[in-house]
């Protein structure tokens, strides 16, 4: 079975599987809320994704992303 | 009745203190110099016969890595020195890292514990006298802040970047970027409170090697953790051990029984570390002398021992023939039991002959402790 013709469990029959992200959840969502900094995993590219948005980066398509760590300060003992 | 006690002559003492090592058996290993092993003779420990006995005697002397022998103690004394400068004698280590930011792909937590790991070394009288403890906090409490007197703050902050003049076709990452390989010298001071008076320029606290590899970064990423060290002892974590190494061999000895002349002579030196056996011409002296077994051996080389401290005690040549034969063995090796070389090689804090006197110190402060506390026990009884 070939990528185009795989079909997601719960979509129900005859109808094709949305884009990743883009399609009904979009649509129901806005694509509102908060956007949060993403690193590109191909290119390091850096970009902000909302709720909803394709998982791409924008510059050369690669669907890896990174989300940044954390701005705040990590406490380790050093043993 | 009073029994007139035996003083046992020196011939005799050395050879009691001798551990024998054959071919693959060690032989005589525990001492015998204890009251009552040996029919009216005295073997009662007593101070004054231990002083006179007691020597030291300093082999190298390093401001980091020393070498002495303790010659007439127990092994269970030599012992307790190794074992205190190993695990009770304090020393400055990192112990809290604040990773601020850190995109390597070294995780935090290995990096943490690289970093705890890193020896330091700093102004001698400020680390030993100035510096206290940080006493913990206990589970479940508080963490109390750290003063000038018992935390040093250290930061590490470097990011790696392209480097500009590199060749294009560059393929090594030191040359084609900066900062490709973090070592230990970037780990930086920072004084605060008091610490300026003690460590400043030439005195400031700084990594005793400074070539240690902590990370490897490439463009973009970026380290910047900072550290709190404090002082503590081995027994709790390995960091904290001002030691690299602190141990004892016991003095290897070599006896050659029997002549071991010409071609089995220079077998003989090969079968040791170099320095360990010479080669001497028989003189015509000892050909002359009957029943030495130099009899007609004039001008031959012969076999002598130089300096057996060096020996390894690999025992090689016991393995062949000529020098092990049953019933004419041409050579003895042993080891003097309480005669201790001592090593000592300090990682940057203390001058190694200094830390092995505090050690002494700590056993003298333990055994007093223990005396006080025996004389509590002994009133409580009563």
């Amino acid at each position: 079975m070939s990528r185009e013709t795989y079909e997601a469990p719960n979509t129900g029959s005859g109808s094709r599987a949305p884009a990743l992200g883009r399609g009904n959840a979009e649509s129901a969502l806005g694509g509102e809320g908060p956007a949060t900094q993403y690193k590109c995993g191909d290119c390091n590219a850096q970009m902000k994704l909302k709720r909803g948005d394709p998982i791409r980066c924008l510059d050369c398509g690669h669907r890896v992303l990174y989300k940044e760590r954390t701005k705040r300060m990590v406490q380790f003992e050093a043993r | 009745m009073a029994r007139n006690t035996i003083i046992p002559s020196q011939v005799v003492i050395e050879q009691r203190k001798r551990v024998g090592i054959q071919l693959e058996t060690v032989t005589n290993v525990s001492g015998t110099d204890f009251p009552g092993n040996y029919p009216d003779e005295d073997h009662a420990w007593d101070v004054i016969k231990f002083a006179e006995n007691f020597k030291v005697e300093f082999h190298t002397l390093a401001p980091w890595d020393a070498s002495f022998s303790l010659i007439g103690l127990d092994a269970s004394v030599a012992n307790a020195f190794r074992r205190i400068l190993i695990a009770e004698i304090p020393s400055l280590a990192i112990e809290w890292c604040f990773v601020n930011n850190n995109t390597s792909i070294i995780q935090d937590e290995v990096l943490a514990a690289r970093l705890g790991l890193v020896p330091f070394t700093g102004n001698r009288v400020g680390l030993l006298d100035f510096l206290k403890w940080y006493k913990k906090p206990a589970e479940g409490e508080e963490k109390v802040e750290g003063t000038d007197y018992n935390t040093v703050v250290l930061d590490l902050q470097i990011e790696c970047t392209h480097n500009k003049d590199a060749a294009r076709n560059e393929r090594d990452p030191l040359k084609k970027y900066n900062n490709a390989h973090v070592y230990a010298r970037d780990i930086k001071f920072i004084p605060f409170g008091r610490q300026a008076e003690h460590f400043s320029g030439e005195n400031a606290i700084r990594p005793t090697n400074p070539d240690i590899l902590l990370a490897k970064l490439r463009p973009g990423q970026v380290i910047d953790i900072q550290m709190h060290a404090i002082k503590g002892v081995g027994s709790d974590h390995a960091k904290f051990s001002p030691v690299a190494t602190a141990s004892y061999r016991l003095l290897p000895t070599i006896d050659i029984l029997r002549p071991i002349l010409g071609q089995d002579a220079v077998k003989f030196k090969k079968c040791f570390p170099a320095g360990v056996i010479g080669l001497e011409t028989v003189t015509k002296k000892e050909a002359a002398q009957k029943g030495s077994g130099y009899e007609g051996h004039e001008g031959e080389k012969k076999a002598v021992v130089f300096d057996a401290m060096k020996d390894t005690v690999s025992r090689e040549c016991l393995r062949h023939e000529e020098f092990n034969k049953k019933g004419e063995e041409k050579v003895k090796l042993g080891r003097v039991r309480d005669h201790f070389i001592f090593s000592v090689e300090s990682v940057g804090q203390w001058n190694s002959d200094e830390m092995f006197l505090e050690s002494i110190r700590h056993l003298r402060t333990k055994c007093e402790s223990l005396k006080a506390d025996l004389a509590d026990l002994k009133m409580k009884g009563t």
